[in-house]
Order: C-alpha cells, then sequence, then structure tokens
C-alpha cells in the first residue's frame, strides 16, 4: 500500500509525504509559503530529483512544488486513475490477406496516461484495432509480443527468437510478417533478420514510428497501414524497412533491410537505402516498385532457409585519428573472434595499428574493412597503405555497411570459425549487402543554399 | 436585437484569456529568431492531423470532429524564421529561460503564486495550427488577482507557451499556414469568468493590457496580442470567443453572444414542445440524386451541372419553424447549421445549403419545394434542409445538420466561435475536453527556486493601480493619474517633481493635457530631450514662466530645439515681474489704449486684457494680471 501510495518518490520528497500524510492520487490542499495550491498529487519520474511534489491542477497541467516550501497537505478525495485500451474484436474478413504482427518492443500504437505521461501500448488486434481502425481494411491480423525492449536493448537473442517465430507463422500459412520494432536499431534487425531468415515466401516488412501515436502529428498509424499493407499485398518478398519516405506525411519506402541505416536522430524519414535505390513507395492508395531486381511472393513451399545463429564476440572499431593499438589489443585479449574496422576514405588505419592488427590475426581473429564514409567502396590498392593492411589479413567488404557488417560476421561466426569459410559467406552477398555496382543515382545527398537545390526544394515541396 | 435586451438579467458571467507574446531574443524551445516574419517561403511541406486516444480510450468530441474534416494541412517554410523544431522533426530544446523569466515577472505583476518546479504540457490542437499537433505550455503562477472597481478580478493562472502558425487561406480541404511565428514565446492571462457586464469584461482586459505593458517586456504591434473572450449565461455554456485583437470590440461581442445564448434557450424550450424527448426526435437523409436534376433553384443547378455535385436532403421532423427562428441579430437557427457544414463538412461555399422554411426571393422555388417534400416525405410540421458537394462531402454535412439539430434539444454545444466583422460569431471549433492536455515526455521538469523569484520581485514595476493611488494622493486628478501611471516618461516624471520646485498637479497637466494639445497642433515635441525639459523645469520652478506663457516657449523650443530658450524669454520681454512693475506695465499699455473706441464700455476691461497679454504673457501669473487690469479705470 504505502509503496503504491508514493510511487515515483524517492529520499527527502518521500519522508515528506509521509509525515504530512499524503499520498499519490490524492486530491488535495497543499499550503506552501508560495501561497495554497490545489490539485491530485502525481507520482513521480523515477528520474527526477527528490526536492518536489507533483501536483495536476484542475485545469489539466502538472506543476511541481519544492518540498522546503510545504507546510501542510490536506487531503479532499482520493481519484486513483485505471488505464487500459478498449478491446473491440477485430473483424475477420476471409477475402483480406492474414499479417502476422511481432511485436518487440517499440510501441506502434498507444495510448497515452494523460496524467503521467507514461505510454501504454496497444498492441493486441483489439486495441490496435481501437487505436488504428484502417487496418480493418487492410487485412486480418494476428497478432503476437516477442519482447517489450526498447531499440537499444534488442540484441542477439532478439533476433533469433524473432527470426525463429517468423518463419513458423510463414509455415503456418501467414500472407506477410510484420515486425513492430524500435527505430533506433532497426536496421540492425532488419539485417540479421535478412542473414537467419532467407527465401522467404512473404514479405518479412519491419515497422515503428518516429513519433509516437500519442501525438496528432504521429507518422505510427501511417506506417503501421503502409507496412501492413506492404506485408499482405506487396509483391517484394523480403526483409524490407517501411519507414516515412518524404518529410510531408506522403508514402512510405521500403528499404532493403542490408541497405539500409537511420539517418537522422528525429526526423521521420531518417530511413535511408545507401548506395542504392529504396525498393518500392507504399502510400494508403498506391504500392509502386522502383525496382525489379527483387524476390517475389510465391504460394507454393512455404518453407524458409531458416539460421538463427549469432556469435556476438565481434566488435566495431570505428577507426579515428590517433588511434592506440591497445584498443585492437584490449578486444583480441578480451576473447572477441570477429573486428569490423570502419575505416577512413577508402579503408585506412594508421600504421601504429599494424602490429596489432597482425597479433590479432593470428590469434584467430576474423578483420574486415568497411567505410566510415557509409557511401562508396574499400579500395585498399590504391594507395600503399591499403596495401600494407591487405598484407595483414585484413578483408575488405567493398560496399557493405559497417553495421551490417558488423551483424553479418556475427552470423557467420556462428555458423563456422573456419577462415575461408567465414570469408566466403562474408564476400557472397544474400540480399545486396554487397553491390556489384553504384548506380548514378545512389548518392544523392543535396546541399542547401545552391541555386538549383532552391529551386528544387520550392517546387518540390516535400 | 430586442431593444432592452440586458444580459446582466440574465446573470451573464465572462471571463478572459489574454495571449501576449512577449519580448525575447529567441523562440520558446528552439534558438530560432524569434519575431522574425516574413510572407516569403522556402519551401512547404504537407501534414494531416489524427485524433489520439482519450484517457477513457475514445476519440474525443472535437478531436473526431477535426478528423472527419481530413484537411491537408500545408505548412509554408522560410529558412530564416525556423528551424526542424518547428517542423516537428527535432525534439525541444531546453525552454528559454528568459521567457521563462518574463513569465515569472508578470507573474508576480498579477499577484500570482509561483510554481516550484515547472512541468511542461502538450496542449492538444488538431487544426493543424501547430505541426506537431500540440502546443508546448507550461503554468508559471496560478491564483492571482487585478483590482477592479471595489472588487477582485481573479486571475486562475498565468501560462508559458509557444505561439501557433499564422492561417494564410483555409478552402475545401486544404488548410495553409505561414511557420514564422510558430513557437514564439507567449503569456497566456486567464482570468476567472467574474466580468458581469460587457463593458466590464473590455475594462479588464484594459487592466491586464496595462500590467502586461509596464513591464516592458511584451511585444508590441499587430498580431502581438490575441484575447478570448468566453461567456455564459445561466442556464447556458461557456462558449469562447476565439482571437478577438481589439478590446473596443469584446463588448458588442459579448452582449451578442449572451443574447445567442438567451435565444439558443428559446430554441430549446421550442424543440421541446415539438418533440418531448430528444430521443424521439426524427431525422433522416435523403440521397436526392434521382430528383437533382430537376431542381431549378440556380445554386443547385450551377453546382450539379457544372461540379457535378451530390445533392441530400435531411428530414427533421416536427420541427417546422425551427430554422426561421433567431439567434443572433439578422441570423436564424439555419445559420447555425450553415457553419457547422462550413465547418465540418468543409463546404465552403456560401449558401451551402437552402431549406423549406426560407421564404425569401433567394429561397426554394414552388416547384422544387413540392419535388423535394415529395421525395423526402416532408409533413406540414416538418423541416426539410438540401445540401450539396462532392457525396462525401455532403453526407457528412447532412450528418452534421442532423447533430447541430439535437445539440439544439440541449441548449448551447460548447463551442469555440470567431469574431466577425459586424459583431456576431461564427462556429470554429467544439470546445476541447481536458483530455487534450498531457505531460510533455520530451521536457525535464525546471526547478524555480526562491532566490530566482525573489531577484525577479526585487527588479519589479511597480503596479499601475498602485502607482495611480500614489499619483491621486498628490493631488493629481484621476484621469491624469491614470495616464501617468502607464506613462512611458513616467521616472521621468517623478524626478521633476522630486528634484524641481514644481506642483504635482501642475506637471501632471504639462504632460499628459498640454503635450496631448500641443501634438494635436502640430509641434514636435519629439524633438525636445530631458535637457530641455530640464531646461524647461528650471525656468517653471524659478518662477520665470508662468502658465500662461508656458505653451508658447515649449513651441518655441520644439521649433528651435538648438537655441536657448532664454534668449527667447529675452525677446520677447518675458522676465518676470513683480507687483510693482507689473502695474507700471499695465498702467502703461493702458494709457496707450485709452482712446479705443468701445462698443459696450462694460467690455474695457476684457479689452485691455487682451492687449495686456499680448505683451506681458507669461511674466507673471494670469490671476495676479487680470486683478491688476481690473483696477484701471477707463
Ligand atoms: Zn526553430
Amino acid at each position: 500500500m504505502e509503496k503504491e501510495g508514493l510511487k515515483g518518490y524517492r529520499g527527502a520528497a518521500k519522508e515528506k509525504l509521509i509525515s504530512l500524510k499524503a499520498r499519490v492520487w490524492g486530491d488535495v490542499v497543499v499550503d506552501t509559503s508560495r501561497g495554497e495550491f490545489r490539485g491530485i498529487i502525481l507520482p513521480r519520474s523515477e528520474t527526477a530529483d527528490d526536492q518536489h511534489i507533483v501536483l495536476k491542477l484542475h485545469n489539466g497541467y502538472n506543476i511541481g512544488l519544492h518540498i522546503e516550501t510545504v507546510n501542510k497537505i490536506e487531503e479532499l478525495g482520493y481519484r486513483k486513475a485505471h488505464y487500459k485500451i478498449p478491446e473491440k474484436s477485430f473483424p475477420i474478413d476471409p477475402d483480406k490477406p492474414k499479417v502476422t504482427l511481432f511485436g518487440t518492443g517499440g510501441t506502434i500504437a498507444s495510448r497515452l496516461d494523460y496524467r503521467t505521461g507514461a505510454v501504454i501500448p496497444a498492441f493486441s488486434p483489439g486495441e490496435l484495432y481501437g487505436a488504428v481502425p484502417e487496418l480493418v481494411d487492410v487485412c486480418n491480423l494476428n497478432t503476437i509480443k516477442l519482447y517489450g525492449e526498447f531499440s537499444e536493448n534488442i540484441g542477439r537473442e532478439h533476433w533469433i527468437g524473432v527470426a525463429k517465430a517468423i518463419a513458423e507463422a510463414i509455415e503456418d500459412g501467414a500472407d506477410g510478417i510484420v515486425v513492430g520494432h524500435g527505430t533506433d536499431t532497426m536496421h540492425h534487425t532488419a539485417a540479421a533478420l535478412t542473414f537467419m531468415v532467407q527465401d522467404s515466401p512473404v514479405p518479412i516488412i519491419i515497422v515503428g514510428s518516429q513519433r509516437s501515436s500519442d501525438r496528432p502529428s504521429s507518422d505510427a498509424a501511417l506506417n503501421l497501414i503502409n507496412a501492413c499493407r506492404a506485408a499482405g499485398y506487396g509483391e517484394i518478398a523480403e526483409v524490407l524497412v517501411c519507414m516515412f519516405g518524404p518529410t510531408s506525411d506522403q508514402y512510405d519506402l521500403l528499404h532493403r533491410g542490408t541497405r539500409v541505416r537511420k539517418m537522422h536522430s528525429s526526423y521521420r524519414s531518417t530511413f535511408r537505402t545507401i548506395g542504392e535505390r529504396p525498393m518500392a513507395m507504399v502510400s494508403t492508395s498506391e504500392y509502386v516498385p522502383l525496382r525489379d531486381d527483387y524476390r517475389r511472393r510465391r504460394k507454393d513451399n512455404l518453407k524458409v532457409k531458416l539460421t538463427p545463429v549469432f556469435d556476438d564476440r565481434v566488435s566495431i572499431v570505428y577507426y579515428y585519428p590517433n588511434m592506440k593499438p591497445d584498443i585492437i589489443d584490449s578486444l583480441v585479449d578480451n576473447g572477441y573472434k570477429g573486428i569490423v574496422i570502419a575505416g577512413t576514405g577508402l579503408g585506412h588505419v594508421n600504421r601504429p595499428l599494424y602490429p596489432s592488427l597482425k597479433r590479432a590475426y593470428e590469434a584467430g581473429v576474423h578483420i574486415y574493412m568497411t567505410v566510415q564514409t557509409l557511401w562508396g567502396y574499400v579500395q585498399m590498392f590504391v594507395y600503399d597503405t591499403g596495401r600494407d593492411i591487405l598484407d595483414l589479413g585484413v578483408v575488405p567488404l567493398d560496399n557493405m555497411l559497417p553495421e551490417v557488417a558488423y551483424v553479418k560476421l556475427g552470423w557467420a561466426l556462428g555458423q563456422t570459425h573456419e577462415r575461408d569459410e567465414v570469408k566466403d559467406i562474408m564476400l557472397t552477398p544474400i540480399a545486396d549487402e554487397i553491390t556489384a555496382r553504384e548506380p548514378i543515382d545512389g548518392y544523392l545527398v543535396m546541399q542547401g543554399g545552391l541555386p538549383e537545390v532552391k529551386e528544387f526544394f520550392k517546387s518540390y515541396k516535400r | 436585437m430586442e431593444k432592452k435586451f440586458d444580459p446582466t438579467d440574465y446573470k451573464m458571467k465572462s471571463g478572459l484569456e489574454v495571449h501576449h507574446q512577449i519580448l525575447t531574443e529567441r523562440k520558446l524551445f528552439c534558438r530560432c529568431p524569434a519575431g522574425l516574419y516574413s510572407t516569403e517561403h522556402d519551401t512547404e511541406i504537407l501534414r494531416h492531423m489524427r485524433p489520439t486516444l482519450s484517457e477513457l480510450g475514445e476519440y474525443d468530441g472535437t478531436a473526431l470532429m477535426e478528423f472527419k474534416t481530413k484537411k491537408e494541412v500545408i505548412y509554408l517554410l522560410n529558412r530564416e524564421s525556423i528551424c526542424t523544431y518547428e517542423m516537428d522533426d527535432t525534439p525541444p530544446f531546453p525552454i528559454n529561460q528568459e521567457a521563462v523569466d518574463i513569465a515569472i515577472e508578470i507573474a508576480l505583476m498579477l499577484n500570482c503564486k509561483i510554481v516550484g518546479e515547472v512541468h511542461i504540457a502538450r496542449k492538444q490542437y488538431l487544426d493543424g495550427s501547430i505541426p506537431a499537433g500540440f502546443q508546448r505550455t507550461t503554468i508559471i503562477g496560478v491564483d492571482g488577482w487585478v483590482p477592479y472597481k471595489d472588487r477582485k478580478i481573479k486571475v486562475i493562472q498565468l501560462a508559458l507557451e509557444e505561439d501557433a502558425c499564422r492561417e494564410v487561406s483555409d478552402v475545401g480541404h486544404t488548410i495553409t499556414f505561414r511557420t514564422d511565428r510558430l513557437s514564439m514565446p507567449l503569456i497566456e492571462v486567464v482570468t476567472a469568468p467574474d466580468m458581469k457586464t460587457p463593458d466590464e469584461v473590455a475594462d479588464v482586459g484594459r487592466i491586464i493590457g496595462d500590467v502586461l505593458r509596464v513591464t516592458g517586456k511584451v511585444r508590441r504591434g499587430i498580431g502581438s496580442v490575441r484575447q478570448d473572450v468566453n461567456v455564459s449565461i445561466e442556464g447556458g455554456e461557456r462558449v469562447e470567443i476565439k482571437g478577438v485583437p481589439r478590446i473596443p470590440d469584446f463588448p458588442p461581442l459579448v452582449l451578442n453572444e449572451a443574447y445567442r445564448q438567451h435565444k439558443l434557450l428559446n430554441i430549446r424550450d421550442f424543440l421541446t414542445e415539438c418533440v418531448a424527448d430528444k430521443d424521439d426526435f426524427k431525422a433522416e437523409i435523403f440521397d436526392l440524386s434521382d430528383i437533382q436534376g430537376r431542381i431549378r433553384h440556380r445554386l443547385i443547378k450551377k453546382a450539379v451541372e457544372r461540379r457535378g455535385a451530390a445533392l441530400k436532403g435531411v428530414a427533421l421532423r416536427q420541427v417546422k419553424g425551427l430554422l426561421a427562428m433567431e439567434t443572433q441579430p439578422e441570423l436564424t437557427f439555419a445559420h447555425e447549421l450553415s457553419e457547422r457544414v462550413r465547418v465540418i463538412a468543409c463546404l465552403d461555399q456560401l449558401p451551402n445549403l437552402l431549406h423549406t422554411e426560407d421564404v425569401s426571393v433567394t429561397g426554394l422555388e414552388p416547384e422544387d419545394l413540392d419535388l423535394i417534400n415529395k421525395a423526402m416525405n416532408l409533413a406540414d410540421e416538418d423541416t426539410g434542409v438540401l445540401t450539396w458537394g462532392s457525396a462525401e462531402d455532403a453526407q457528412t454535412a447532412a450528418q452534421e445538420i442532423i447533430i447541430r439539430v439535437q445539440e439544439a434539444f440541449d441548449g448551447i454545444p460548447n463551442e469555440t466561435r470567431q469574431a466577425r466583422k459586424d459583431g456576431l460569431t461564427d462556429f470554429e471549433r467544439i470546445l476541447p475536453g481536458p483530455d487534450r492536455m498531457y505531460p510533455d515526455t520530451d521536457s525535464p521538469p525546471t526547478a524555480l527556486d526562491s532566490e530566482r523569484i525573489a531577484r525577479i520581485q526585487k527588479g519589479l514595476q511597480p503596479k499601475p493601480w498602485d502607482i495611480e493611488k500614489e499619483y491621486l494622493s498628490k493631488g493629481i486628478p484621476r484621469h491624469q493619474s491614470k495616464r501617468l501611471a502607464l506613462h512611458p516618461r513616467r521616472t521621468y516624471f517623478d524626478r521633476i517633481i522630486n528634484e524641481y520646485d514644481i506642483k504635482p498637479k501642475f506637471a501632471a497637466w504639462v504632460l499628459i493635457d498640454l503635450c496631448k494639445h500641443l501634438k494635436r497642433q502640430g509641434v514636435l515635441l519629439e524633438e525636445l530631450n530631458d535637457d530641455h525639459w530640464n531646461k524647461f523645469a528650471e525656468l517653471v520652478a524659478d518662477k520665470r514662466i508662468f502658465r500662461e506663457g508656458i505653451a508658447t516657449l515649449i513651441t518655441y523650443m520644439a521649433d528651435h530645439p538648438e537655441e536657448d530658450p532664454d534668449d527667447f524669454l529675452a525677446a520677447h520681454h518675458i522676465t518676470p515681474l513683480d507687483e510693482a512693475s507689473l502695474e507700471t506695465a499695465v498702467l502703461k499699455i493702458a494709457g496707450e489704449h485709452k482712446g479705443i473706441k468701445l462698443q459696450d464700455e462694460q467690455n474695457w476691461h476684457e479689452v485691455l486684457m487682451g492687449f495686456v497679454m499680448k505683451e506681458i504673457k507669461g511674466c507673471a501669473r494670469g490671476e495676479l494680471i487680470w486683478e491688476t487690469v481690473q483696477r484701471q479705470p477707463r
């Protein structure tokens, strides 16, 4: 009782509440040295200080009162809030595709606890129906909650778990898969699933939101609707990320799981295909493939090629000037089996690292080179330094993105530690993680201020 | 309007929300410059607003309504005035502390209690006026007051919040906003509904405006202040009139809204006479596509033929007479329906409906009425409404018409309304519920420690009503005291009356009345600086110039700011005269004019006074001169 009654409060603030016989959800009058305040005592965020009591005023605003100013608290009533998302049964339409939605923790749809601001996820089909009623017009939805993790906590075990669950759902006849995911590491998971679940007969769409669904300008509903459309109707039977295309609310882009990267910390249109074109545009009214080199949906043979393994003794070393060899040494000494270097320019590190790299190689560590420029290929023959690094046993990965290389190396080491076999897995592309050529429209980062960009910006309007 | 409609008979109550931009260098939650307006834009983006689930897991009424309108919201972006924060593509930066300080200062001026910790809230707006769909707002103080007459008007709260976009156009399903003003800091002062007459609302509006301006930290000029006026009468509901920029507009708007509520209550009674219970009220929507080609009315003909519109009919059973009932002067209940249709169904080409009760020349023709009556089975006591537009919009319109009539059974819907130029109001939207407020999870709470508040308290300007009292006690008349309390030169005025031997009443007359008079006459008073005024004060204090000569002296100084006023006095022989010299001077002038012919010998002293003043005005007090003149025989 007492714990619940003082939710989130600690230290001095907690003592104050106890000493004044006040509790959370109490409808109170607080007498302070700054005057009298009326409202409901709210739980306090655990990360906030222990010097203030939070009050919800009757006009809907929250305020804090410093405990040193508080003289007396009189409880006039008690108003505990219970929050629940209403369940509505999701109508089944035999003519619509069956889509299975897996939850890993990012909230695609949610409701807000209006008092504390806590987000209550909507997840069951019934809850989702309540939150995004348009889904009913798209598909028959089946939802399975696998995890409840923030994006940054997703890793090896989750990748393996999701991969297995997907394979199972597909064998059970799902017409498409949607994975709800936090956006920060969405591209890592997209790469992992690409490698672990190959040859899928149906689309596997990963989706999230950059603006949570508790705000009217959220991208969550649109992303979810479009993901379900891409999963249920789309022709591209691959692991794809489905997120906002332009800045405006218009359409989502489908990105191949191995070429996609989160490129802005907060924009809605943060996911971009690097060094290639996205696979398709999808909106509530259209599905427009932008390429034709994709694996098509098939109805026969519902088996996928499932390889749910991952050795997490792999690290990415993001090279910087002045890097000391002990960085490499410590990885080796700590038992790491794979190192992906994000090198400068065409794939370089400084000379002092050479002995350490040699030592690592000799210790059986698999070392691969990618570029921190993200766009472009590793090219280690151009300069002597590059050739020297190659001689140390470092393997260039062409235009594989560093994060993708990390995921793939962990996945390869999950299968074998045989140097040539690992190298063979790494250099044989599964879904464009290495491409043979960079198209001329694969690198388009416009620069503001240029006359032609100004013109484009003005007329494009999106 | 009924001749003797007096809102106090209906226990009218009115409150104010004053939104005033404050003078900061930067915006509230990002580092963009504040106050940089432009009509140019570099690009635009498109967004939709989607209602979020309310506390009860349902969509809030307003929210749902806004969603029904399915608006495409276009934002015009200028790269100088906004960044990715305003576009809702970057989370907020820590709140602008300069703005918090100003808000605390204003809250203290309004006698508010200052909160211990600032919590940022999100207030939902689905009309598109803010790209995020919510406004970040926070309470700085609560429970204050301003004095009015013999009572205190309660200030419920003082909030600090970000400004919204400026609407450029709202046509059909597209609403366009300019974003330059977005996120500029403003304070919101909310009063309790303590005002009882339309004039009181204006008075209190002025008092609050005065307090804000006294701080010198609010923005001035067009668009810097917007006021919402809320009104209710007994048995009525709180209705908010949004964004009224001018205080003189308050009284007619308040009066009219009280009148509207009174009329809507009459309509409620009328409806309950027609149909005993709201639940028994029957209304039907008819798809009139079969007859729409045969309707002769030019509006419908044009819409159907040229724009391919669909015609819908709404039969309102047993309520004949409703649509012709007055709601506002010259407006009937049909206007309430038309407004809903305009806003909710986006049918903004007016008129957007026709009805069977309209017997004017612009109404339906008899042949049309026959067709419609038949198509909708209208009985004598039924009323029919026609609306047209795209099939979807016309359907929304028809549904909305029924909703509005149903609401009329309850009396007055909770609405926000917009002021028209003629003092009447149009529907804007349903008043949002309390559910639209929730904590901003992007911003940490900030403590407002007591040292900070004490520091601001110390630098506080005196409150205008306290200064006014002070001046009154010095014998300055009320109208001048009031003006002086808010006068930009007030501190200079105080210095003058302290440093020089000048009566406060006299100084106030010069500063308020005389200066106003001279300004009207085109005297360039702005030429005068503190040195001029100091010199002036010195001349007055030394009694080298008297009341009667002052206007001339000030005019001379303003015309010749580079010259020494002493030269002027010398040139015009303005030197103070003692009584003996005055006697001599008057005697001399009287002698010079002895021979003058007068129509009426009784007027001699007046005429002589004229000659005397021409020569020695300002050299002595006027009364003294008059006494001296009166002693001169013909
Ligand atoms: Zn900005």
